[in-house]
């Protein structure tokens, strides 16, 4: 170091500014000993609390390994996810639903878990059907974290303060769209809170309705199911119910068409008396929520025939960008089966897959949890067959039906009218995708 | 070449970051969004040249676009003047010499500061909701308020004034111009037994002109791209009934919820056109009505 002057100083401290640049690049993972496994899932409060419950576990379990985890609600998840992999950093343990994971199959994001079964991952205990809703074209990709079924659930206060009792009054199993305009408005009377939310623009109840209809949502082909006929008569029945004062205002409903925010559900906010599910969230709701929540099937038309399914509610996959393969199914093994990490799990994921797990879990389950087991046990031979994976476009289809349909909750054109709409849509959007 | 680099190799390096920064993070992004405009590009496979066909499909089969346009002008043209319009009413109040003006001027400009945020459109939403502020206070004096922000009759009200409600920049702008216009030639004025009206339009627009031409281009820019507000207002969709689809919007749904990467991308480059069009049409239009003391007329 001989005479410092100006210049050389300030060369000097370029090139270390740029080194340091270079090295924060690198990121803290560059200089760790452990197995980083990191895991990411969509939740509700009471899932994270849960999730970071058993992931802290794990890590206490398994030296050497160390599982991070991370969380968003589901609006954001998929955004986030989509950004991940056009990065190439997604974690290495994902969650995924029925209907998207075959895109994420189909893309290469979601790779498959065959070389893993038998070492790091265990599933011999796990339900064939379960490992059949997550296996395509031979392959499995998918370890089922739950069963899954469309749920209505009902605050029992406001019920039973219109005197309406479950099994008598009112069939949680087997009720019609028009017992539920007569129920609703009765506890409307007797309460002053709307005995329903309004399903106009739910799609997962119109996608009950067109299986209740005998009609599959899609074609062989892959175009659309339904027709204009059954378009208008599911939004002409809950007209009805709305007209019956069973609902809130429509513009009200209309705020919320698409909202898929546990916190803004009629039973959550106290501006209904019965809110419409996946059965999975019971638990999540009944954490929101006072008074206790029972639980109920989707209405039915007379001819009650099925029309929800049960589905594996979520999954666990490995994604392309796994650092660690090894050490990522092997926490996804422990996540199914360790009876201390599926004791914390509970039901809210849906019901486990895994019969030793159910065992365990029965005696200890709470409340919610009993109610939901309940539930399953009484829709048993109530639900319609699973269909194949739906067409690219299906997504798009859904937040379509969504959107039109504000406009019969805001009575701005009629049924007839914005039915046709749709359809119009749906089609140019499958014949697109 | 030796002896250039070593010589200013000190002043590269303290560019570096910046210029890294232009050309990975600006310039890199816009040229690889106008190649992938003319693909279909679902991120996870690679993108697939198509020509021009997200351009036709764009101009004839897509209604949401032309939904898109239409909310977006509806909003430029509306909040841009408002704005302005408030924005100088309220330097025109602050220029009168009023004690601790510098209190007034960081109180005005405090929500340009926060009304960009997701916070203050969240806070919108409270204000707005059925059973928010606003419906609460005209309660108070006996009116029944609508749906606000569920019925797309009011949904875009809402969102323009937000807007006009962020007016502190052109104001701090407003103020300055205003500071610039001789005394005399109000005083002159006033010897003539001008009104106020007649100061306003003879002396102040006149003068202030070049400052509102500045103003009226950067707010309709901003206005352009206004993203946030609506995004969050509409819960990422522009419900209801699209009445805040927004084309910024519009174009993360493409992006973001459809993976249609290569159509958002066109639909990027549209709204870049479309600004400057309009930009130069503002351009075109000033030389009639804007004019600089400088220059020689």
């Amino acid at each position: 170091m001989s005479r410092l002057n100006r210049r050389t100083f300030m060369t000097r401290a370029g090139a270390a500014a740029s080194s340091v640049a270079v090295l924060s690049a690198l990121g803290p993972q560059a200089f760790g000993q452990d197995k980083q496994v990191r895991h990411f899932w969509w939740g509700n409060p009471e899932r994270d609390k849960r999730t970071f419950a058993v992931i802290d576990l794990y890590n206490s379990k398994t030296p050497g390994t160390v599982v991070s985890g991370e969380t968003l609600g589901f609006a954001d998840y998929f955004t986030k996810l989509t950004t991940q992999i056009a990065g190439g950093n997604m974690p290495d343990v994902i969650q995924q639903g029925y209907g998207v994971l075959f895109e994420y199959i189909a893309n290469g994001a979601v790779v498959p878990l065959d070389d893993y079964v038998g070492k790091s991952l265990d599933i011999s205990r796990i339900d064939q059907s379960a490992i059949d809703a997550g296996t395509v074209d031979g392959k499995f990709y998918a370890l089922s974290i739950g069963a899954n079924s469309h749920m209505a659930i009902y605050n029992t206060r406001l019920f039973e303060e219109a005197g309406i009792v479950a099994g008598t009054d009112f069939d949680p199993y087997g009720y019609t769209y028009d017992d539920l305009a007569r129920i609703g408005a009765q506890i409307k009377q007797a309460t002053g809170v709307p005995g329903t939310d309004d399903n106009t623009a739910d799609y997962q109840n119109f996608s009950d309705f067109i299986a209740q209809k005998g009609v599959k949502m899609f074609n062989p082909d892959g175009s659309y199911g339904a027709t204009q006929e059954i378009v208008e008569e599911y939004w002409s029945i809950w007209q009805g119910i709305r007209d019956a004062g069973a609902t809130p205002p429509g513009p009200e409903s209309a705020g919320l068409a698409g909202v898929a925010d546990l916190s803004q559900l009629g039973v959550v906010t106290g501006k209904s008396a019965m809110s419409y599910v996946w059965s999975n969230q019971l638990v999540g709701a009944q954490g929101l929520v006072q008074d206790a929540l029972g639980a109920a099937m989707y209405p039915n038309t007379p001819e009650m025939i099925p029309g929800s399914i049960v589905q594996p509610s979520q999954f666990v996959c490995l994604t392309r960008d796994s650092v660690d393969p090894e050490a990522a199914t092997a926490y996804m093994s422990a996540f199914v089966n360790d009876l201390d990490m599926t004791a914390i799990l509970g039901l809210e994921r849906g019901i486990p897959s895994n019969s030793d797990v159910r065992a365990a879990l029965e005696p200890n389950l709470s409340a919610a949890e009993a109610v939901s087991v309940a539930f399953f046990d009484a829709i048993q031979g109530k639900t319609a067959p699973l269909d194949p994976p739906p067409p690219s476009g299906s997504n798009e289809v859904e937040q379509t039906f969504e959107r039109v349909a504000v406009s019969v909750l805001l009575g701005e054109k009629s049924i007839p009218e914005v039915a046709a709409d749709f359809l119009a849509q749906a089609k140019a959007i499958l014949a697109r995708a | 070449m030796e002896k250039f680099f070593r010589r200013n190799f000190a002043g590269y390096a303290f560019l570096a970051p910046w210029l890294i920064g232009f050309f990975l993070l600006a310039i890199g992004p816009i040229l690889a969004s106008l190649y992938l405009s003319f693909t279909k590009y679902n991120i996870v496979r690679p993108p697939q040249w198509i020509g021009l066909d997200n351009y036709f499909y764009m101009f004839q089969f897509d209604d949401r676009f032309k939904k898109a346009l239409q909310v977006t002008f509806s909003f430029v043209v509306i909040s841009v003047p408002a704005k302005l319009i408030f924005a100088l009413g309220v330097a025109m109040a602050l220029d009168k010499g009023i004690r601790a003006i510098g209190w007034y001027r960081a109180l005005f400009y405090l929500p340009s500061i926060l009304g960009g945020s997701i916070a203050v459109a969240i806070l919108w939403r409270q204000l707005f909701n059925y059973d928010g502020v606003v419906n609460s206070a005209l309660r108070l004096v006996g009116l029944d308020g609508p749906y606000w922000l569920a019925d797309p009759k009011y949904s875009l009200w809402t969102l323009i004034v937000l807007a006009v409600w962020q007016f502190g920049s052109p104001m701090l702008i407003f103020l300055a111009g205003l500071r610039a216009i001789p005394q005399e030639l109000y005083e002159a004025a006033e010897i003539d037994a001008a009104g106020p009206l007649r100061k306003f339009f003879a002396i102040t627009v006149p003068l202030l002109a070049p400052v509102i031409f500045f103003n009226l281009v950067l707010q309709m820019i901003e206005a352009f791209k206004s993203f946030s507000g609506a995004f969050i207002i509409s819960g990422g969709s522009g419900a209801p009934l699209d009445s805040l689809l927004f084309f910024t919007v519009y174009l993360y749904d493409e992006a973001f919820s459809y993976l249609r990467m290569g159509y958002a991308s066109a639909l990027a480059w549209v709204l870049l056109l479309i600004i400057a069009a309009f930009t130069a049409i503002a351009f075109w239009t000033s030389k009639y009505w804007v004019h600089y003391e400088n220059e020689r007329g």
